[in-house]
């Protein structure tokens, strides 16, 4: 019945399976609307980082000599804005405070609130009635209103911009974290853990969060999208970013009376929201499969 | 039943009180002081001090919540700095417009997402499915101000056959039920409807995908039964769900109106916020937060207790 | 065995769960799931523990590793006293469970002998030499480490992934394993491979089973003793041959007269147990089999029978049938 030590000490001949992730990726690998998507992500964010280095002109001159000009401009591609700037430059910068703008909320987002929400599932009792019916008033907003109120009260601004929409997906982020929280809780695997006299701490960080992290994960990707739209809409209101930096909602509230004499010009930040949006919609909607998660 | 209902009722209580409690506060996260937009930057220190008692800044936050939450509740919402008119009376007449707005966009966003939501559901997989998904997917990823300002350059500008903005002819804002009047209602309801297609769109799609597969009604399809009577049994089954869907995208347009409202200046709710955010008169943002706020949690009620009514299974917590 | 101190003893373990119910989760009753339990287990002895689901044996299998804390009584291991002289930290290291569904008990994210080590890394044992350990156990339980190390739950058969959960619990050289309904999601032939495994590892490292089944044949196949229980207390306790050859609770003839038989001069003639239990929110006074018994006598109702030794075995049984002089006329008198 003993075994030689031999066969115990050759832990490099075990066979071992992909693991979880390595599996999600793969599948993630095969879907080509997510990977189409993944890569208009990948390209904005280079054309962020880099947008010194690739745009045309400097996004900030004007000139009142040649103001709303149109698409196909000579050595302005994309013509120019109301004060006579590069569109091509300033949509290229455009990315680099959209995005900060958009995703930043939902990050930030993800960590309080799956703090939260873990928190609240795994403790239980008072703790997670405090919790959970704060963010319940939160929740009663709709998500537009709730950020129009904070960032209205506090001001213009791209600080109170990130804060107002920080705070408002928290709410639903902790919302998901605690419901899949609760579950995980109840099942054997952490009971039998509980039972080996782990901390609570150490249950959390090996038996809770890597269960419970993934769907979080996929349902907080889905709200980058509604972000952006926010974050823009909120600039666009006169919120958020002020001029005359260049961000796309800004862009598209400055240029709203330009729309009888330059339409299509007027027209292009949108669609680079939604170009944006609609891909981390299409890449949320891959690793959602990918990862087997029910919506 | 009626248990569960009594007890939804009173769980919305607190919520209500919370939400009161957020919109009280906004005025003090407000950097500044509220007094500061309404008095001359030279005013004395007692003009201050003055003002500052006349509307009840001196007192502890605990008395002026309560003090304000009495006054709220006898309808009284505060003054408008900017106006100086109630903001009761400035909220009432664009309450009506964004309703308006509001209720015929998520008619057509209903419409028109079932529509899709169960040719996608029905034909699940095939390229009608493909194409219907896509098409919600794009509802829900545009930024409905963009789309606004797309459709005003298509049929304000280049074609000329709507009116870019307001609620009337030459701008008046009294609704009259007349063609003249209908024309600017019809674009910024188009594009307001696009939220909700999709997401009615996508739950519809689900619903439809998951009866069909259920084990007794492919028996039935396979043993050649009639479609319509499958059908009846897919609406009947699939109606509580969507319907509830469709009654909270409506209060989240009634909400989220703001962004369309300022594209067509329409004299809603959405545009006095608007008003509110740019003069900074804190008092309107917050009587009008407050409101629509409200009429959100009423409306989640409601959609519970009719969901709950159609179909006793579901019982939300 | 009867001279030196019992391994685990328990002493009046109770637990009652508040019921939450109405507005704003007042509490509105108490389900009484283990209601006043005393019993021991001796060193290197199987307990079987049987009865309707409901009646409260994976409440005890929980109370005794702590997943609940007990609202009364007292846990002893090897004399001393839990809380006292015994930290629920050495509890916990000697008395290990496995629960029934194979699955839900495995982390889907940890492979197998990562699940193994947990235990022993949060107790101090080194990666290495947990991983070493992992090894050796999937050894032990017949599963060849080269090839299921590396694995995660879904690749496992039911019956692999139970012989996991052994050697997890394992893992922490326990004294005491608990195996609630550890068999039973098992198929047939699956479940008779892990329990003649579940004989060779008693044998081999000395191990005192707690065997919680509703399967009375797989009791009665692993147990030296059984204890019987419903509504959260004991019916009846005793050697394992006594309690089938000779029970002496009505309640335990009528859940060995429902037993499915294979042997053709004792096949089921009688479906003796109407209906569902009791509902443990409001047990019946007196006796608590009362309402279903059809024995019951006057004092039955009224009075609580108590454990009672029978003569010359370790044997108790909690009803007044068994008790001289109790009050009750006797078989003959009630029966229906």
């Amino acid at each position: 019945m003993s075994a030689t030590a031999a066969t115990f000490e050759r832990l490099a001949t075990v066979e071992r399976s992909p693991g979880y992730w390595s599996g999600v990726i793969r599948r993630l690998r095969r879907d080509p609307v997510a990977m189409v998507a993944l890569a208009i992500i990948i390209g904005l964010v280079l054309m962020a980082l880099f947008s010194p280095w690739i745009a045309p002109a400097d996004p900030y001159r004007s000139s009142m000599l040649r103001r709303l000009r149109p698409i196909g401009t000579p050595g302005f591609p994309l013509g120019t804005d109301e004060l006579g700037r590069d569109m091509l430059s300033r949509l290229i910068y455009g990315a680099r405070l959209s995005l900060l703008m958009g995703v930043t909320p939902v990050f930030i987002a993800f960590f309080v609130g799956s703090f939260l929400g873990i928190t609240a599932g795994y403790v239980g009792g008072k703790v997670n009635t405090v919790v959970m019916r704060t963010v319940d008033v939160f929740f009663a907003f709709p998500s537009v209103l709730l950020a129009i109120a904070l960032s209205g009260a506090l001001g213009a601004g791209i600080f109170n911009g990130l804060l107002s929409l920080s705070i408002v997906f928290i709410p639903p982020i902790a919302r998901i974290a605690e419901s899949v929280t609760t579950a995980v809780r109840k099942i054997d695997y952490v009971e039998a853990a509980r039972a080996s006299g782990a901390s609570s701490m150490t249950i959390i960080r090996v038996h809770v969060l890597g269960n419970v992290l993934g769907p979080i994960f996929v349902y907080a990707t889905g709200l980058i999208s509604v972000s952006l739209i926010l974050a823009s809409g909120l600039s666009f209101l006169g919120l958020g970013v002020k001029p005359p930096e260049p961000e796309w909602g800004l862009m598209l509230n400055t240029l709203r009376n330009a729309i009888y004499v330059q339409p299509w010009v007027a027209a292009l930040p949108g669609l680079m929201i939604f170009i944006t949006s609609i891909s981390f919609n299409l890449l949320s909607d891959g690793l959602r499969s990918a990862m087997d998660i029910k919506a | 039943m009626l248990l569960y209902i009594a007890k939804r009722v009173l769980y919305t209580l607190p919520v209500a009180l919370g939400v009161s409690i957020v919109c009280f506060m906004l005025v003090h996260i407000a950097p500044g002081d509220p007094l500061t937009s309404v008095l001359p930057p030279d005013a004395s220190a007692q003009l201050q001090a003055e003002m500052r008692r006349l509307y009840g800044f001196d007192r502890p936050l605990p008395v002026q919540y309560g003090l304000w939450l009495l006054k709220t509740l006898q309808g009284d919402l505060g003054t408008s700095i900017a106006t100086g008119r109630a903001v009761a009376v400035e909220l009432w007449s664009a309450m009506g417009n964004t309703l308006m707005l509001a209720v015929l966009a998520t008619a057509i966003g209903f419409v028109l997402g079932c529509l899709f939501g169960f040719v996608a559901g029905y034909f699940r997989d095939s390229w009608i499915d493909k194409l219907a998904s896509f098409v919600s997917i794009i509802g829900v990823s545009v930024p409905h101000y963009w789309l606004g300002m797309v459709l005003v350059i298509i049929f304000s500008v280049q074609l000329n056959w709507l009116p870019a903005t307001g609620a009337g002819p030459g701008g008046s804002a009294d609704w009259v039920w007349d063609w003249a009047h209908i024309r600017h209602l019809i674009l910024p309801a188009v594009t307001m409807s696009v939220i909700p297609m999709g997401i009615v769109a996508r739950t519809v799609r689900a619903l439809v995908a998951d009866i069909l597969s259920q084990e007794f009604i492919v028996g039935q399809r396979a043993k050649g039964l009639l479609d319509l009577g499958v059908l009846r049994h897919v609406i009947k089954n699939a109606a509580p769900t969507a319907l509830a869907v469709m009654g909270l995208q409506l209060g989240y347009l009634l909400g989220g109106s703001i962004l369309i409202e300022t594209v067509f200046s329409w004299p809603g709710t959405g545009f006095l916020l608007g008003q509110a955010i740019f003069q900074r008169d804190l008092p309107l943002l917050q009587g009008t937060i407050l409101v629509l706020a409200m009429f959100f949690v009423a409306l989640n009620l409601i959609v519970d207790v009719v969901q709950t009514l159609l179909d006793p299974r579901v019982q939300r917590s | 065995m009867s001279a030196a101190a019992p391994l685990l003893s328990v002493n009046g373990l109770t637990k009652h769960f508040p019921l939450k119910g109405g507005f704003f989760g007042r509490s509105t009753g108490t389900v009484r799931a283990v209601d006043g339990i005393s019993f021991d287990v001796a060193e290197g002895e199987t307990l079987g523990i049987v009865g309707e689901s409901g009646c409260g044996k994976s409440t005890t299998a929980r109370l005794l590793v702590d997943l609940i804390r007990p609202d009364g009584g007292e846990i002893m291991l090897s004399a001393r006293r839990l809380g006292v002289d015994l930290p629920l930290r050495d509890l916990r290291r000697n008395v290990q469970m496995v629960f029934q569904d194979s699955y839900a008990s495995l982390n889907p994210r940890l492979t197998m002998e990562e699940a193994i080590a947990f235990g022993p890394t949060v107790n101090g044992v080194s990666t290495a030499e947990a991983t070493r350990l992992a090894h050796e156990l999937l050894f032990k339980v017949g599963l060849e480490p080269k090839r299921f190390a590396g694995r995660y739950p879904h690749e496992l058969s039911g019956g692999q992934r139970q012989r996991v959960n052994i050697a997890r619990a394992l893992a922490f050289k326990p004294k005491i394993v608990i195996l609630d309904e550890a068999v039973s999601a098992l198929d047939k032939s699956v479940e008779a491979q892990v329990l003649n495994l579940l004989g060779d590892l008693k044998r081999e490292l000395g191990l005192t089973y707690i065997f919680i089944s509703h399967d009375l044949n797989v009791v009665r196949y692993m147990s030296d003793r059984v204890m019987v229980m419903y509504l959260g207390e004991i019916a009846e306790i005793g050697p394992v041959d006594a309690i089938y050859e000779r029970p002496s609770h009505p309640y335990t003839r009528a859940l060995l007269a429902a037993m499915p038989s294979m042997d053709p001069d004792h096949l089921t003639r009688e479906a003796p147990l109407a209906g569902d239990p009791p509902n443990p929110i409001n047990p019946p006074s007196g006796c608590r089999f009362h309402t279903r018994c059809r024995h019951a006598a006057t004092v039955c109702i009224s009075t609580p029978p108590g454990l009672y030794t029978l003569p010359g075995e370790r044997h108790l049984v909690n009803c007044h049938l068994a008790i001289p002089n109790s009050g009750h006329p006797g078989i003959e008198a009630v029966t229906a």
